[in-house]
């Protein structure tokens, strides 16, 4: 009895000195595991307002996260610029990057420097080759809004429309495809009777509300027996674009808008009275950050991440709204 | 001579001590910035601005004004990119720098032979060159890689361009100090530097002195599109990529830092001495003001606060003002004591 008492006080002193030790065999284990973190976040660009959201989220995210500082930097949409950013980023010894820049082809170069230095990185919505990726879900994003549409024709159409108006992004290549692909394939996949192929009429918006407008103005003419007739966009200027020249052709009534994106104009369309514009699937750029910096917080502690991590898409219409953005829209949430 | 030469040493001292005041303030500023690997950044990143700086300033001095180089650096990159499969990477590296220099030479034809304003020309050839890189490239980054793995050691030597080392120099950079060298010597022992001196001085009084004054303004643009097309080289080299967007608003950075370094917008005036250091002023206000985490409203602000301010001091050096009687509450002296001679030039 006396010895497992002895037995049980050098077990006890034993475990004393050892829990302290523990941080430190942490940080043998995780050679990048720190208490305080600085990241470097290049942000796309600072002249537009869903890329503004982002870096006002990771700033959010970093504050609540206590522990990390954040250099920031501007990509300025030019891959010379995000060269010498991540050139900046390594001189400063950050910890880690977040990087928003604008094309997949300056990845490997951008990339074998942080490789070099073993900065780990978390690349948004372009990848970038060993860089977490963290961005839109594009052809899912583009599934919620199509399938909501055919859900809504299946219901208000009797499972039937006569025109598809697909106002894409073709410059752009595969990323705004994906979405448009995802629309489109969710709208035929949920509806009744899907548009016939001669039916779907393929519009370069340019992504701009004006060339939405001009091309749709310039289609609808040639289709003048359709009296239901449905539209997909890239984004929500395109979207009310598209809404804008059916007004102006006097047939507002005959069409049914989705988007892409959300933002507070596409929003200011959703929730008016006799809205054409059923919805759009939201991206939340203001919230990237709190999902951005505990990855990144997970990476330098060593811990498994995922090497895609996907925006949390909603398809955003009346119906919801007022959940997400009640601020927003006081009279209509009122209501 | 001896005042203008004392004026222009003035000019510089000023300068230097300008910059001086820069590096010391970031250098208390941010711990980074003295730090070598910073300083080795900022040398590389000042490479395009600083080979397209020499020409200008060559032009500028001459009286002229080209606007369109930094759209003649991302065409020639969407050169380099859609035809390295083709014709192979160096050939078609080297027919970038002829389609630079072509740029150039047109901008040349158009403002001394056919007359029309360098600001418009040049203006309108900024249009037409990042048209011409969209239209060539569909709009999209074009990487620049051996993708068939038949010209490993063209690409290699390509690559050179942009990542390798000269002189314990990166590439770029030491092609850059070349540049200024030669340009400077160009510029103060040559014929052709003494003959763009006069020119941007007084080009009636060049032309009646026998100086062919349409063929050295055409020479001067012809270089300045030259140097756009090296830029564009070394730029596609570093990035492995050829962007249609590629140097944006590149034209007003280098004007800007041109002008800052004492070259007059009237022509006739300044030293490759004081371009070096106004890119130097200006590249390195704006690394300090990255390193602080600076808006990038903040540093657009500054860089027009830069630009206004080097105009102003121009048109004030223009105007050689008696600063004693202006003090006393006299008007501005235009064209006073000491004004721009024929032959120009310091």
């Amino acid at each position: 009895m006396k010895f497992s008492r002895k037995l049980s006080l050098v077990f006890a002193l034993v475990v004393m000195l050892l829990v302290p030790l523990f941080p430190m065999v942490k940080a043998q284990d995780c050679p990048t595991a720190q208490d305080e973190y600085v990241i470097g976040f290049a942000n796309l660009t600072e002249d537009i307002v869903f890329t503004q959201l982002v870096r006002e989220g990771i700033l959010a995210a970093a504050e609540e996260a206590g522990n990390v500082e954040i250099v920031l930097a501007d990509n300025r949409l030019d891959g010379a610029t995000a060269l010498a950013n991540s050139d900046n980023f390594i001189a400063q010894g950050v910890d880690g990057v977040i990087h928003f820049q604008t094309d997949e082809a300056f990845g490997n170069v951008i990339m074998s420097r942080f490789r070099r230095e073993g900065i780990p990185v978390i690349a948004i919505d372009i990848p970038m080759p060993g860089a977490t990726f963290f961005g839109a879900d594009n052809y899912n994003a583009g599934r919620l809004a199509g399938e909501a549409l055919g859900e809504w024709v299946n219901e208000n159409w009797d499972g039937e429309a006569n025109a598809m108006l697909v106002l894409e992004l073709p410059q752009s290549g595969p990323i705004p495809a994906a979405r448009m692909q995802g629309m489109e394939e969710g709208f035929q996949e949920t509806v009744e009777t899907p548009v016939a192929d001669d039916m779907i009429f393929r519009l370069d918006s340019k992504n701009t509300q004006e060339e939405s407008f001009q091309v749709v103005s310039d289609t609808l003419p040639t289709i003048p027996d359709a009296e239901k007739i449905v539209a997909i966009t890239i984004n929500d200027g395109t979207a009310l674009g598209v809404i804008a020249a059916a007004e102006a052709a006097g047939r507002a009534e005959q069409i049914m808008v989705v988007g892409q994106g959300a933002d507070p104009s596409g929003q200011e369309a959703i929730v008016a009275e006799n809205s054409r514009y059923l919805g759009a699937t939201g991206y939340f750029p203001e919230l990237y950050g709190f999902q951005i910096i505990p990855a990144m917080i997970d990476l330098l502690e060593c811990r498994a991440v995922a090497p895609a991590i996907y925006v949390n898409h909603v398809f955003i219409n009346q119906e919801n709204v007022c959940e997400l953005y009640a601020e927003a829209w006081p009279d209509f949430c009122a209501e | 001579m001896k005042s203008a030469t004392s004026r222009s040493l003035a000019e510089i001292a000023s300068l230097v001590v300008m910059l001086a005041v820069i590096v010391i303030f970031f250098a208390q500023a941010s711990p980074v910035f003295l730090t070598q690997r910073n300083l080795d950044n900022t040398l590389l990143d000042i490479t395009t601005i600083g080979i397209l700086a020499v020409f200008t300033t060559m032009l500028m001095i001459g009286g002229g004004l080209d606007l369109s180089i930094g759209s003649t650096v991302a065409l020639c990159g969407v050169v380099i990119g859609a035809l390295q499969s083709t014709w192979g990477i160096l050939p078609a590296a080297g027919f970038a720098i002829v389609v630079g220099a072509l740029v150039g030479l047109l901008n040349g034809f158009l403002v001394t032979y056919v007359g029309i304003n360098p600001l418009i020309t040049t203006l309108g050839m900024l249009s037409i060159a990042r048209g011409l890189a969209f239209v060539f490239s569909d709009g999209l980054t074009i990487p620049v890689f051996d993708l068939e793995g038949t010209q490993i050691d063209a690409y290699n030597t390509f690559t050179q361009f942009g990542e390798g080392q000269i002189l314990g120099f990166a590439t770029p950079v030491f092609v850059m100090f070349t540049l200024f060298i030669v340009g400077m010597l160009v510029l103060q022992f040559t014929s052709y530097g003494r003959a763009m001196y006069a020119i941007g001085g007084n080009d009636k009084a060049s032309q009646l002195a026998g100086l062919s004054v349409r063929r050295y303004r055409m020479t001067a643009y012809m270089l300045s599109g030259l140097s756009a097309g090296i830029a564009s080289v070394l730029l596609t080299s570093r990035l492995y990529a050829a962007d249609p967007r590629a140097a944006p608003a590149m034209e007003l950075t280098v004007i800007t830092a041109v002008v800052l370094g004492g070259i007059s917008l009237a022509g006739g005036k300044g030293t490759l001495i004081g371009t070096a250091l106004g890119v130097l002023i200006l590249t390195t206000l704006l690394n300090g003001m990255k390193l602080l985490s600076t808006s990038t409203d903040a540093q657009n602000i500054a860089q027009g606060i830069v630009l206004l301010v080097a105009v102003g001091l121009d048109q004030l050096r223009t105007r050689n003002i008696n600063w004693s009687r202006w003090l006393r509450g006299s008007r501005v002296v235009p064209g006073g004591a000491g004004a721009k001679t024929a032959a120009g030039g310091d």
